[in-house]
């Protein structure tokens, strides 16, 4: 599985590399920008992203405007809803109004930080990517 | 304030609204259990909040909530399709307050940040044998089998965040030698190597690794760290490089002095919730390209609140109509008698008794902002009141729970439910009620229905709850039409039990006899049953109900029943109270406690050589009380015909105290007493006075307590 890992912190980047290299490929982008523009990359070159783990507080780019923006592109391409990329937001925001606007935009899970690796793991066979 | 806007987290709101959604389901429940069957509305109603909470416990994955409420909803889902006949209503009702009280026990461990790990196994094997029959009626009865309900797994999930409570807080200081060499490389590889395992972690100086002056500083002040992990104190020693320190502070922190040293450590202890300034931080040319949402923009259209909308219609009588956390209120409360002495402050300035003065258009004003402030204590007054109806159901669930289990057949009467009471006193008073309502199925109602014939009662028992709001109090009784109370039993009882002194049965009232069963380790049940009787309850009722300045009345008739009135204050914030002065100190006296002032001679005083002293007014011997002397308060008044005499009581004691003058009478904002002062005897909270000084509010059970202790 290919995975694109947003998050600038780098003591959370480091602890979620680390989880989730255990399922695939993991590559690891430090600011909004540069997520949107390797997700871009992938798409061009037929190997797009299975999964995405966006944190929401970072520079250039937020996870939330990443997020819009590979929906968008996704939208803009034609691709399925079904073979889109799952997008799982990673934050400390836990607030009800943060985390319905993120489904509302289109993520398919949002996982509260600290991250419960139990939980994290069963959404991820429930999305079934592992 | 303005960060605490609308940050319930998503696991809040789903207690939040789960448990709206259980009680809405109780009443129903309730309200129809003596009824043939379910109509539609309630059919689908039921329906809907099963959905809701399979929904949102499936979008949480609490699976066994999930599991439990899908099999109920496809219960309801079958009678809503096929309307069958002849189900069985009472197992009905059953099956759904099983279903509901399962859910509240993992919501409450929930709550209490615990695993919701309930076995749901046993309740859904249960559901589905009842959904089986259910199904073999529906065929039985020739009707049209509905389409399966189709179950949708949800498709977006909420990873919640783990509990703090396993992650570890440290603080952690590392002193080098005093000739180490670029200490801050060596500092920023300990950082490096805690990163491994940190959730969090903060480190002063922060500069290490951009300024080589920072070596110096470490050197000399040492360099500290603070850590979030959920290592061990081991494992984290073991990857701190401990060559050229020459001494390591390890101290393990809780959260909350480690949300304060955070602070200290120059960073808000509150996550950050604004998004857009740190997208913002970056150079203005890409603001074109972020068009996407601000948190400002943030506006809830979700299905769920259009869900909200309709709850609140279908529920005039529950008057949820926004939700406002109780912290806010309180702030609100808080600033509003700030206000009020405030205001108090400014209309009673000594500037403005300066002779001369043209006052009439302040005057004109300042009476429009007493108004205002006025009006505006009513509101919030009126905003902290909540009505009884949440509280009288759950009365109702506890009637049909332990009358049904006792096999008793009892009738509950309510009335005035929708009476409104401070939101605070509602939730000190739901825990002694249940316990009287308890006590009036269990022991108040006679066992054996012959017994209630005997005496010209029907059969069937009958219990009212009833509330009213009279006078600033609130009347809460709980009457039942059983047996009532014994009075030479009462008495044998209390007297064996040695809790009374050995006095002629006479010489007790008929209320004072009643009251023996609040007394701690009374219980005139022989046998302890799963509902009451162990002898624990009346006196810690009393107790609760006396820490909100309440009391109890009981009274009864034997062979006809008893009655256990709750009698509290409508609210506890704002009180009527008297302002008097002894010594230089004010003090205030809560209006409705005060019997009487009197000046009396000092004929009327009687010392005892032990010290203690009485007042003999009209033939009657008060305890009395110098406050001067108590507090030690100079430069006041000793003789007591020259001070005044005031009277007061509490729950039928009496006692008097002498103070210098009174002030003047008052609305008073009961403010507790801040914690740095030791808590003393006898006062129950301060208040700030117009003039800005503070007078101590005397609590006169306080007063009588300590008072009995002495002697």
């Amino acid at each position: 599985m290919k995975i694109l890992l947003a998050e600038d912190d780098f003591a959370s980047r480091k602890f979620m590399d680390k989880q989730l290299s255990r399922y695939g490929e993991c590559d690891v982008m430090v600011d909004g920008e540069e997520a949107v523009d390797a997700f871009m990359m992938a798409l061009e070159d037929g190997e797009p992203y299975d999964l995405a783990c966006l944190d929401v507080m970072m520079p250039v780019m937020d996870g939330y405007q990443v997020l819009k923006a590979i929906r968008d592109i996704e939208a803009q391409k034609g691709i399925p809803k079904s073979k889109r990329v799952k997008v799982i937001m990673t934050t400390a925001l836990n607030d009800e109004r943060n985390v319905k606007m993120a489904f509302e935009l289109g993520c398919e899970a949002y996982a509260g930080k600290p991250i419960d690796v139990e939980k994290f793991e069963k959404v991820l066979t429930k999305l079934g990517l592992i | 304030m303005a960060e605490e806007f609308n940050t319930e987290s998503m696991l809040d709101m789903f207690l939040y609204e789960s448990g709206q959604l259980l009680e809405k389901l109780e009443g129903i429940i309730l309200e129809k259990q003596d009824a043939d069957c379910f109509d539609d509305a309630d059919i689908n109603e039921i329906f809907r909040v099963m959905h809701t909470i399979k929904g949102s416990s499936g979008v949480l994955m609490y699976e066994n909530i999930t599991k439990v409420t899908h099999k109920l909803e496809d219960v309801f889902y079958y009678l809503r399709e096929s309307h069958p006949d002849d189900v069985p209503h009472m197992e009905l009702v059953e099956k759904v307050l099983a279903v509901s009280d399962f859910v509240t026990g993992e919501l409450d461990k929930l709550k209490n940040g615990d695993t919701p790990d309930g076995d749901e196994k046993e309740l859904v094997e249960d559901l589905d044998e009842f959904l089986g029959r259910l199904k073999g009626e529906i065929k039985k009865q020739g009707i049209q089998m509905p389409q399966a309900n189709k179950h949708v797994e949800p498709t977006q999930f909420y990873i919640t965040p783990v509990a703090g409570d396993d992650s570890h807080f440290y603080r952690i200081s590392i002193h080098y030698r005093s000739d180490t060499q670029m200490s801050n490389l060596r500092a920023y590889s300990a950082t490096y190597a805690l990163k491994e395992v940190a959730e969090d972690l903060l480190y002063t100086p922060d500069d290490i690794l951009s300024n080589e002056a920072s070596a110096d500083v470490i050197v000399a002040e040492g360099f500290h760290m603070l850590l979030q992990t959920k290592s061990s104190k081991e494992d984290v020693i073991a990857l701190i490089d401990s060559s050229e320190a020459e001494e390591i502070n390890f101290d393990e922190l809780s959260k909350e002095e480690y949300g304060r040293a955070l602070g200290e450590f120059g960073r808000e202890e509150a996550e950050p919730v604004v998004v857009a300034p740190v997208a913002a931080k970056d150079d203005s040319n890409k603001e074109a390209k972020k068009e996407g949402p601000k948190p400002g923009d943030y506006v809830v259209k979700t299905k769920e609140a259009g869900k909200g909308k309709t709850l609140a219609k279908n529920q005039p009588k529950q008057q949820s109509i926004i939700s406002v956390n109780v912290e806010k209120m309180d702030a609100l409360m808080d600033l509003i008698g700030e206000l009020v002495i405030a205001e108090a402050v400014v209309l009673q300035n000594p500037d403005l008794k300066v002779p001369g003065l043209e006052l009439s258009n302040f005057q004109k004003a300042s009476g429009q902002l007493s108004k205002i402030t006025t009006e505006l204590q009513e509101v919030i007054m009126s905003m902290r009141m909540m009505p009884l109806t949440n509280t009288f159901q759950k009365m109702r669930r506890i009637v049909f729970d332990v009358s049904r289990k006792l096999g008793k057949d009892i009738e509950l009467e309510v009335v005035g439910e929708n009476t409104e009471v401070d939101k605070n006193i509602i939730e000190h008073i739901t825990d002694p009620l249940m316990h009287l309502v308890r006590n009036s199925v269990d022991h108040g109602i006679e066992e054996d229905p012959a017994d209630r014939t005997a005496v010209g009662k029907s059969s069937k028992g009958k219990i009212t709850l009833e509330a009213k709001n009279e006078g600033g109090k609130v009347y809460i009784s709980v009457k039942d039409d059983g047996k009532g109370l014994n009075k030479d039993k009462l008495y044998q009882k209390a007297l064996d039990k040695g809790l009374i002194e050995n006095k002629p049965m006479s010489e007790f009232t008929d209320k004072e006899i009643f009251r023996f069963i609040t007394l701690p380790g009374f219980s005139t049940k022989e046998e302890v049953t799963e509902y009451s009787g162990r002898g624990v309850g009346m006196d810690v009722v009393v107790k609760n109900i006396q820490s909100i300045s309440g009391r109890l009345d009981i009274s009864s008739v034997e062979f006809e029943g008893s009655e256990m009135t709750l009698v509290i204050p409508l609210t506890l914030a704002i009180i009527n109270g008297i302002v008097v002065q002894v010594g230089n100190s004010p003090f205030v006296i809560e209006t409705a406690s005060i019997k009487e002032f009197v000046r009396v001679g000092e004929d009327s005083l009687i010392s005892e050589p032990s010290g203690e002293e009485y007042i003999v007014l009209r033939g009657e011997c008060y305890p009395f009380i110098r406050l001067n002397e108590r507090y030690d308060l100079p430069d006041s008044i000793d003789k007591i015909e020259e001070g005044i005499i005031v009277v007061l009581e509490h729950e039928g004691s009496q006692v008097c105290v002498l103070i210098d003058k009174l002030l003047q009478e008052q609305e008073i904002v009961v403010k507790p007493i801040p914690p740095y002062v030791r808590k003393v005897k006898g006062l129950s909270g301060c208040t700030q006075l117009g003039d800005g000084s503070i007078a101590l509010i005397l609590d006169i059970a306080g007063l009588l307590m300590h008072d009995g202790e002495r002697r």
